[in-house]
């Protein structure tokens, strides 16, 4: 009987793990968010986007076959770069952006994997490791680019992880609870976190947008200036890797944000008992509220420029660490109320 | 002759050894996406740029030789394949400096289609060097905007003369194609519809609050400054100083028409990129008096159509294009020089032309707008960040082939 409920334990979590929503789900939101993303700008850009890989379905495949070349290009490792580091650290950078999916939970019944109290604190520790990654690799590049780019992702993750971990202990202080699924009954029962504190969520989205790179703080890579910035050096597979990182981690961000702020499973309570209704509506739902998310932060692409890295490193410190204090002193007056 | 004698230490041309250990030395292209062609050599002393080398020379078209080794007619092609986004400025300049030696005098609705043809390409130039502006600041959003915004004023010049880019549409004497029927309606609409953006323009880029951190206050060149610099054009303008050649000696139809020259007072990044848009919209003024006013008569001096075999009088009478005799290549201009100014996209054209009565031109010099703002580049960016190197280097809209030559 008990080994029959390990192997019962051991399924469910490589099917959390690998199937959903892992790896496998989370590969497919990336590539068609990348989809999406180049067909959004491109209405807005009065272009076409993606359009000549698979014409019928309006170049959805596009992204897929970019992936299948980079699968197949030459790689070229550079003549003066630390090569184990050069090599090894993209892998390490892509394994730590997918981490934190060990410990959010899309359902309630649907998170046995480390059974812990604590998955709030665990998630948003494992997503401030990535960056460290990143450092790696722009010094194991031996380019001059990427080094600045590392020094800049180095100079604004410094910046901006105080602003995340204050959103994130505003709203534990308000759900009294540093768990997932005690802090989205909490919702349940009385009001979406966006709506409990919404500056909270404010500093959250604006750091999601810094730590993945999007616009406008895409400082790390910024074209014009770095070339590819950390990426500079890197081909083939690994450059996908590398470019697919902070996809993954916007990933993790949004389905963080969707819990904490956006009711989780909320509509679709996992009360139910039965596979389907018990266990994948509730997971369902957290991810569609985490895809909209998602493809808001993208969208940002088509409105703004990117901003310099000291004007980043500045709001940084003297604008949204503020506004995360407000959002903890808001938390502790709520928490004295309900 | 010594052949092993060293005249030129080549060792010391290239030099980029960082100076103190503090410094490192970016090279910045020629195969980078914030360069264009040429290569800067930027000396960096942590974020601040300490100074800037531009290696240019790369698109090196040798524009001058060639057109000193073909007649006359010929060099109107290779001086507007120079300047690509601004052809009728190149044609019109090299042709102004021609007609001066052959005493030829265009009729005045040929002084108003040139004015009409320049106009234009001033739009589709300016909008280039917007939409160039907005990707090196990241916004992919305004390159692709002000490039779909060019392609209705292209169509225009085909309408007009023929061809998209390179028309060849200007000729000593006067201009090759009547205007076509429709041409007005045609135009008048794309005026209204470019009219219409700017409001997007405004929302996107101008006030956007992004563009403004990057911009104001980065880059500032004072009046005194620029005009010690021998800075051209629209980045003059934007400093402050109200010199415009269209105004201080006026060429095609320009005295007839009543316009203004925009002027802005700081000189940063940021006035450089509304000058542009003031600009267009002083164009869009300009074409709407030229396309009201424009008198009626030949296209061509009388002096030129009287050399006309009946052949090419009837296609003239028929189609109202002017075609050339072949005789025309044979041309062989008295001994003299003269020199023309235009005011282009991106500044003054500089040409002098210099006949010895042979069929080719005994020297052909020209000093484009790009060349004469590089110098003013490299000065500019000097203490500022990394990162605003590019902003500078969009906003002076430097094209590399212009400079070049």
């Amino acid at each position: 009987m008990g080994i029959l409920l390990l192997i019962i334990w051991l399924i469910q979590d490589l099917l959390y793990l690998i199937v959903f929503p892992g790896l496998i789900v989370a590969m497919v939101l990336v590539i068609l968010l990348i989809y999406l993303e180049r067909k959004i700008a491109a209405k807005v850009q009065m272009r076409f986007g993606p359009l000549y890989v698979s014409r019928k379905v309006g170049g959805a495949l596009q992204s897929i076959s970019d992936l299948l070349r980079f699968s197949f290009q030459e790689f070229i490792l550079p003549v003066g770069s630390d090569s184990i580091a050069f090599l090894m650290a993209p892998g390490f950078m892509f394994a730590f952006a997918m981490m934190p999916l060990i410990f959010i939970p899309v359902g309630p019944y649907y998170s046995y994997l480390f059974p812990s109290t604590l998955t709030i604190l665990f998630s948003v520790a494992l997503i401030t490791i990535t960056p460290i990654y990143a450092i790696i690799v722009g010094w194991a590049s031996d380019n001059k680019f990427s080094f600045i780019g590392s020094l800049r992702e180095a100079l604004l993750v410094i910046s901006y992880e105080i602003p995340l971990l204050l959103s994130v202990i505003a709203m534990v202080i308000v759900y009294k609870t540093l768990n997932y699924i005690p802090a989205v009954a909490f919702q349940e029962t009385h009001l979406p976190g966006i709506i409990l504190n919404p500056i909270a969520a404010l500093v959250f989205i604006i750091v999601a947008i810094r730590s993945t790179g999007r616009f406008p703080f895409d400082i790390t890579e910024a074209d014009s200036e770095l070339v590819m910035g950390l990426y500079t050096e890197y081909s083939a597979l690994f450059f996908g890797i590398g470019m697919a990182t902070p996809y993954i981690e916007l990933y993790a961000l949004s389905l963080i944000f969707s819990l904490l702020f956006l009711g989780g499973w909320w509509p679709a309570s996992g009360h139910a008992t039965g596979l389907l209704a018990g266990l994948f509506m509730p997971g369902v739902m957290v991810i569609i509220k985490a895809f909209i998310v998602m493809i808001v932060l993208v969208f940002l692409r088509a409105v703004y420029p990117r901003y310099r890295v000291d004007q980043a490193i500045r709001s940084g410190w003297e604008r949204i660490i503020y506004l995360g204090i407000i959002a903890v002193i808001i938390s502790i007056l709520e928490a004295i109320i309900i | 002759m010594n052949l092993n004698e060293k005249v030129y230490d080549i060792s010391e041309v290239g030099s980029i050894e960082p100076e103190g250990d503090r410094e490192i030395v970016l090279q910045i292209g020629p195969a980078h996406p914030g360069s264009g062609h040429m290569r800067i050599k930027a000396w960096m002393d942590g974020d601040i740029i300490t100074k800037v080398d531009a290696d240019i020379g790369f698109v090196h078209r040798t524009s001058e030789w060639l057109s000193e080794r073909r007649q006359f007619i010929k060099a109107i092609p290779i001086v507007e394949r120079i300047m690509l986004p601004d052809t009728v400025h190149a044609n019109l300049a090299y042709v102004l400096a021609l007609e001066k030696i052959l005493d030829v005098e265009p009729p005045p609705r040929a002084q108003y289609l040139r004015s009409l043809a320049a106009e234009i390409n001033r739009i589709t130039s300016h909008l280039y060097g917007i939409g160039l502006f907005g990707i090196f600041l990241g916004s992919s959003t305004v390159y692709m905007w002000a490039f779909g915004d060019r392609e209705p004023f292209i169509d225009l010049m085909e309408m007009l003369t023929g061809a998209r880019i390179t028309n060849s549409y200007i000729v000593p004497g006067g201009v090759r194609w009547e205007m076509p029927k429709g041409f007005k309606e045609k135009a008048e609409s794309t005026l209204q519809y470019m009219e219409n953006r700017f409001n997007d323009y405004n929302d996107m880029w101008v006030k956007n609050p992004v563009v403004e951190a990057r911009t104001v206050n980065v880059g500032v060149v004072d009046r005194n400054r620029a005009i010690k610099l021998g800075v051209v054009g629209p980045n003059l303008r934007a400093s402050g100083v109200d010199y415009d050649t269209r105004k201080a000696s006026p060429y095609a139809a320009y005295k007839d028409i009543d316009f203004e020259v925009p002027r802005m007072d700081h000189g940063d990044t940021y006035d450089r990129l509304l000058i542009r848009i003031e600009e267009i919209k002083q164009s869009i003024r300009i074409i709407r008096q030229i396309l009201k006013d424009i008198p009626e008569g030949k296209i061509i001096a009388d002096s030129i159509y009287s050399q006309l075999n009946p052949v090419m009088k009837k296609v003239f009478e028929q189609q109202q294009r002017v075609m050339f005799p072949a005789f025309f290549n044979q041309m062989r201009p008295a001994s003299a020089e003269s020199i023309a100014r235009v005011e282009a996209g991106r500044g003054e054209i500089f040409f002098y032309l210099r006949t010895s009565g042979d069929k080719y031109p005994y020297r052909f010099r020209w000093v484009t707008p790009s060349f004469r703002n590089l110098a003013y580049f490299t000065d500019v960016a000097v203490g500022y960040k990394l990162a605003d190197l590019p902003a500078i280097y969009g906003s002076i809209d430097y094209f590399p082939p212009e400079a070049d030559r």
